[in-house]
């Protein structure tokens, strides 16, 4: 419990420090591209497969259960809602956070423990800003842009359900989704992603250069990212969700 | 040009280092032989503020060794190269890469130049034609070679050895302590090597010393601390490891 509390202090020193180096030069362009890519770009396939699947999953377990009541209707705005204000940003969130989180953990360990961030240092270069800061811009930007997407697919998704077991048709679909959807459920749940895209590359990269000694730590860098990226992503979810009800109601 | 003056550093209970003194001069390739575990790895880190000592001064150059002044502290760094004992060659780098990283970032040197630079170096190593693998590619050896190439394309005045032939096989040991010796005489650098293979020390220095309890014990050319009457100090010469 102490280390867990320990890891909490140290992680809020590590992640303040992104806001004081972020607006230092020189500014890692390349680096964040490149990041940009592997945060973005490769999380696609994943994001588009879960996305799709939270979609038909969500419309076939609820389907049933609205037609109980006569209100199978409703199903589209209810799974657009469930979906683009809670299942879709968080649902992305723990999907990337397994890939990219334990990546960066394992990137970064296996670059401690081989000295590359020693040589890094001794070159005069910052490893926090030359390894750390382009990774937290490429996961702000990236994660609100991956679960608008996945968003997008798990509405078509819910769309699919219904259409194959209930002939309804798209534009019928799309209209009571949109229409029920409002800007209090859109901006909570795209905003919250700003702060898990943080979440994920924060935490992955505090592991990595907490990784020691030999092989096994790298292995331990990146389990313990997944494991604190998740757990914090759940916690400020519940705080944001809070703070989202009191803004918008 | 490098003067360590009582120096100590613990890690926690372990007295590492408990009053070091070297004084290196300009030109001058000193070593610091001792067992593992001796402090010959923090010395160096010490050096270039890579550990924090609790006590005592590292002055290089006229510039005095403060993490907390980091205008000084990266203008020291500017002027040393260091060969760390695994290489530590960026692995998701090609050697090229590796090699004009450095002077790309911080020397403002045009791409072309930078790898024009590179390749000199590498040739000089002898290993101009792995220019554009991945270290994952090279062998052990290699990976000195390639890494002693990237501490010499910054052009340092300083160069900073930790096992540079830990390992190695006898013969590839024998070949990069060559390579260091014939480096320091072409381009006059001033450097310590820390290191427990005696073979290598005898190559490279012109002065040695050995680490024992956190100081130097014994300083002079190599062929003199061989002759001290201690039997500490014998028994590392017979058996180092």
């Amino acid at each position: 419990m102490k280390r867990f509390f320990i890891h909490v202090y140290e992680l809020t020193a590590f992640s303040l420090r992104f806001f004081k180096e972020v607006f230092l030069p020189p500014y890692e362009f390349g680096e964040f591209a490149g990041h940009l890519e592997n945060f973005g770009s490769r999380s696609l396939p994943l994001v588009s497969v879960i996305g799709l699947l939270m979609g038909l999953i969500l419309a076939l377990q609820t389907k049933p259960t609205l037609a109980r009541f006569g209100a199978e209707s409703f199903l589209p705005a209810m799974v657009a809602i469930s979906i683009v204000r809670e299942l879709g940003p968080v649902i992305t969130a723990l999907v990337v956070a397994g890939r990219v989180s334990s990546g960066i953990g394992a990137e970064i360990g296996s670059m401690k423990v081989t000295e590359q961030i020693d040589a890094l240092e001794v070159s005069s270069v910052d490893p926090y800003r030359f390894l750390v800061v382009p990774r937290i811009l490429a996961g702000i930007i990236s994660l609100p842009l991956l679960t608008a997407y996945a968003d997008f697919l798990g509405i078509i998704g819910a769309f699919a359900i219904m259409y194959i077991s209930a002939g309804m048709n798209w534009q019928l679909f799309m209209t009571s989704t949109i229409t029920s959807l409002s800007i209090a459920d859109i901006v909570p749940g795209i905003a919250k992603t700003f702060f898990f895209g943080f979440i994920i590359s924060t935490v992955g990269s505090y592991f990595g250069f907490k990784a020691s000694g030999g092989t096994a730590s790298v292995g331990k860098a990146a389990t313990s990212a997944v494991v604190f990226a998740s757990f914090l992503i759940l916690i400020t979810d519940f705080v944001l969700v809070k703070v989202g009800i009191l803004i918008f109601g | 040009m490098i003067d360590i003056i009582n120096l100590h550093k613990s890690f926690g209970d372990l007295k590492v280092l408990s009053g070091l003194n070297l004084s290196v001069k300009k030109g001058e390739t000193f070593s610091i032989l001792g067992k593992s575990g001796s402090g010959k790895s923090v010395t160096l880190k010490c050096i270039v503020g890579l550990l924090v000592p609790d006590a005592g001064d590292v002055v290089v150059d006229s510039m005095r060794v403060d993490v907390n002044d980091r205008k000084t502290l990266s203008e020291i760094r500017r002027m040393i190269g260091f060969l760390f004992q695994s290489g530590a060659l960026y692995d998701s780098m090609s050697v090229r890469e590796n090699l004009i990283f450095s002077l790309t970032k911080h020397d403002k040197v045009e791409r072309g130049e930078a790898s024009g630079k590179a390749e000199h170096y590498l040739t000089l190593v002898g290993l101009k034609d792995a220019i554009d693998k991945m270290p994952s590619e090279l062998s052990g050896g290699m990976k000195k070679r390639a890494a002693l190439a990237r501490a010499l394309v910054i052009e340092p005045q300083i160069l900073l050895y930790d096992e540079p032939t830990t390992g190695l096989d006898p013969i590839t040991s024998a070949e990069i302590s060559e390579l260091i010796k014939e480096m320091h005489g072409q381009f006059n650098i001033t450097s310590i090597v820390v290191t427990h293979d005696i073979l290598c020390a005898g190559i490279v220095s012109d002065r040695a010393g050995v680490l024992k309890e956190g100081v130097l014990k014994y300083t002079g050319k190599l062929n003199e601390l061989v002759k001290i009457e201690d039997e500490e100090v014998a028994g590392f010469f017979r058996n180092p490891l």
